[in-house]
């Protein structure tokens, strides 16, 4: 594999944006990206997009080509990606792998999602799909649901409160509100967040992510022509791909899938959960956040609770966790929420994060999940980015 | 009100069987390496083996985990209670909890469960949709 570095990044604040079309969110994203790595369209060699669905009318055809013909970046081959809630770091992985192996010198990942124009009860359909065998969406299981049972069966194993879980939400606000591309940016306290309504017991409303729409995009260049496009490339030294196994046997209590990847991220890597400076991860709910402190090796399994209660992954924290607000503020807008944790990440490896700055970050983990089936994870990517 | 007459289905009709002793839920046995799951699969996923038997699940267990939602698919009136049921087989189950108010109270992880069939949802059209759901045990041990 050869050295890959990320040389671009284009974000925006994530909202409701229905008056725009899904093409027009890519746009926005991809001119950013491309502009901040000093190129031109016609520097991009291939182009990974990650889209989940057009929630209004179903797949999401063609919509790397839309986008891109509009900004002049046609003929390169552009490929679609799905992978549930990790969609995004998909596009990532497959533009990383591209360049990692040499396929081509430089590739532009992006992903963009417009969820504000479904509703509720359409989203829950698509998510809850009459392909899963067992039919828990049939049967009145949720997203929140399956966190809530989760949160229920730590908090019974591990003597994890409802206060500790509060107290994720109420760090992700925090940092939400020092970004200003964060969807939600008031700050929240543990009596607020606990008083909120009850969305699935014991989880209350600021405990689970919002959705949205939005785009992010970035720009992968070999290594070795880094620095001719930026003076601050920031390396992927691991990027890993695994799938759930769905246990019916063990607690539930533990990603598994978490597991595996993490372990095969810092193989690749070569560093260890001792050397993590700062870390993005899929925080779709408060508890989800404690779990993965555990599974990614931030703490023992069963610590979780006390890891946030200590101030372990807040400001000047340890290992400060989702900087960015996280999903519980920026809103999980499903293809663009894993390229949109890595320029998290870029920004502050590059000294660009503003207030909410981690001083000395050299090294960063990025973890997304991307949806859920009987007990477990479908899809997980973890990376890690060092400057 | 309307009169039509409303009917009553299973949510999917592999799942359940009379195999003697009333409906039960049907798992899948392989009988070359004899794991067994729910709901039956085309092949046993642990070895690859296509023949396949059916048998029926024992509807017991232990409440893995549990929780009370607040929000869900239209046709279960919120909130409800759901869970994770160990069934006595190995086999981890998604369920809708009942009979088990004030569920804060009643409901405790660990405890022995049991399942009953029962509608569980209404369809667009009032159709009754049946399936499983599992209240706290009352039988001795059995």
């Amino acid at each position: 594999m050869r050295a890959v570095a990320i040389a671009g990044i284009g974000g925006m604040r994530f909202g409701t944006y229905g008056d725009r079309s899904l093409r027009v969110l890519g746009e926005e994203a991809c001119i950013k990206a491309i502009r901040d790595a000093g190129m031109t369209p016609r520097d991009i060699q291939q182009a990974y997009v990650g889209n989940l669905a057009q929630w209004e009318w179903g797949q999401g055809l063609l919509i790397g080509h839309y986008v891109l013909r509009e900004i002049g970046l046609t003929k390169i081959p552009i490929t679609r990606v799905e992978n549930g809630c990790a969609t995004g770091s998909n596009a990532f992985h497959e533009a990383w792998y591209r360049v990692a192996t040499g396929g081509c010198d430089i590739a532009l990942a992006f992903g963009v999602e417009q969820m504000t124009v479904a509703s509720s009860e359409k989203i829950l359909n698509v998510f809850t799909g009459r392909q899963h065998a067992e039919r828990s969406g049939d049967m009145g299981n949720s997203a929140p649901g399956l966190f809530g049972l989760l949160a229920r069966r730590h908090m019974e194993e591990f003597g994890t409160t409802r206060e500790q879980m509060a107290m994720v939400a109420v760090k992700n606000r925090h940092y939400g509100s020092l970004n200003p591309e964060a969807q939600l940016t008031q700050a929240v306290t543990v009596e607020e967040v606990l008083k909120d309504r009850m969305i699935c017991d014991p989880l209350t409303l600021p405990q689970c992510c919002p959705r949205g729409d939005g785009a992010a995009a970035v720009v992968l260049v070999a290594g070795k022509i880094a620095k001719k496009y930026t003076s601050t490339p920031v390396s992927v030294a691991a990027s890993v791909q695994v799938s759930g196994t769905y246990p019916d046997t063990g607690s539930y209590t533990c990603f598994d899938t978490d597991v595996r990847a993490a372990a095969a991220a810092y193989r690749m890597a070569g560093l260890g959960p001792e050397d993590i400076d700062l870390a993005e991860v899929h925080d779709c709910f408060s508890v989800a956040e404690i779990v993965h402190y555990e599974d990614l090796g931030f703490c023992r399994k069963g610590e979780g609770g006390r890891f946030i209660e200590e101030g372990h992954s807040g400001p000047g924290g340890k290992i400060p966790v989702n900087t960015s607000g996280g999903l519980l503020s920026k809103g999980h807008v499903i293809g663009a929420t894993g390229v949109s944790q890595i320029i998290e990440l870029v920004r502050q490896l590059r000294r660009q994060a503003g207030r909410r700055q981690v001083e000395g970050a050299r090294v960063a983990l990025q973890h997304n999940g991307g949806g859920f089936i009987h007990t477990d994870t479908a899809s997980c990517f973890i990376h890690i980015l060092r400057k | 009100m309307s009169q039509g007459m409303k009917s009553r289905r299973f949510i999917d009709e592999g799942w359940f069987h009379d195999f003697g002793q009333g409906m039960s839920l049907t798992g899948g046995r392989c009988p070359a390496c004899g794991q067994t799951y729910f709901p039956t699969k085309p092949v046993c996923p642990s070895c690859f083996n296509a023949e396949q038997q059916k048998i029926p699940l024992s509807g017991k267990g232990t409440l893995h985990t549990f929780a009370r939602s607040h929000m869900g698919p239209s046709g279960i009136p919120t909130p409800f209670t759901i869970g994770f049921i160990d069934l006595r087989e190995g086999i981890k189950l998604f369920s809708l909890l009942t009979q088990c108010e004030p569920w804060d109270k009643v409901l405790a992880v660990g405890m022995e469960m049991e399942m009953v069939i029962e509608p569980i949802r209404q369809d667009e059209e009032g159709n009754e949709i049946v399936g499983y759901k599992f209240r706290p045990s009352r039988g001795k041990s059995s």
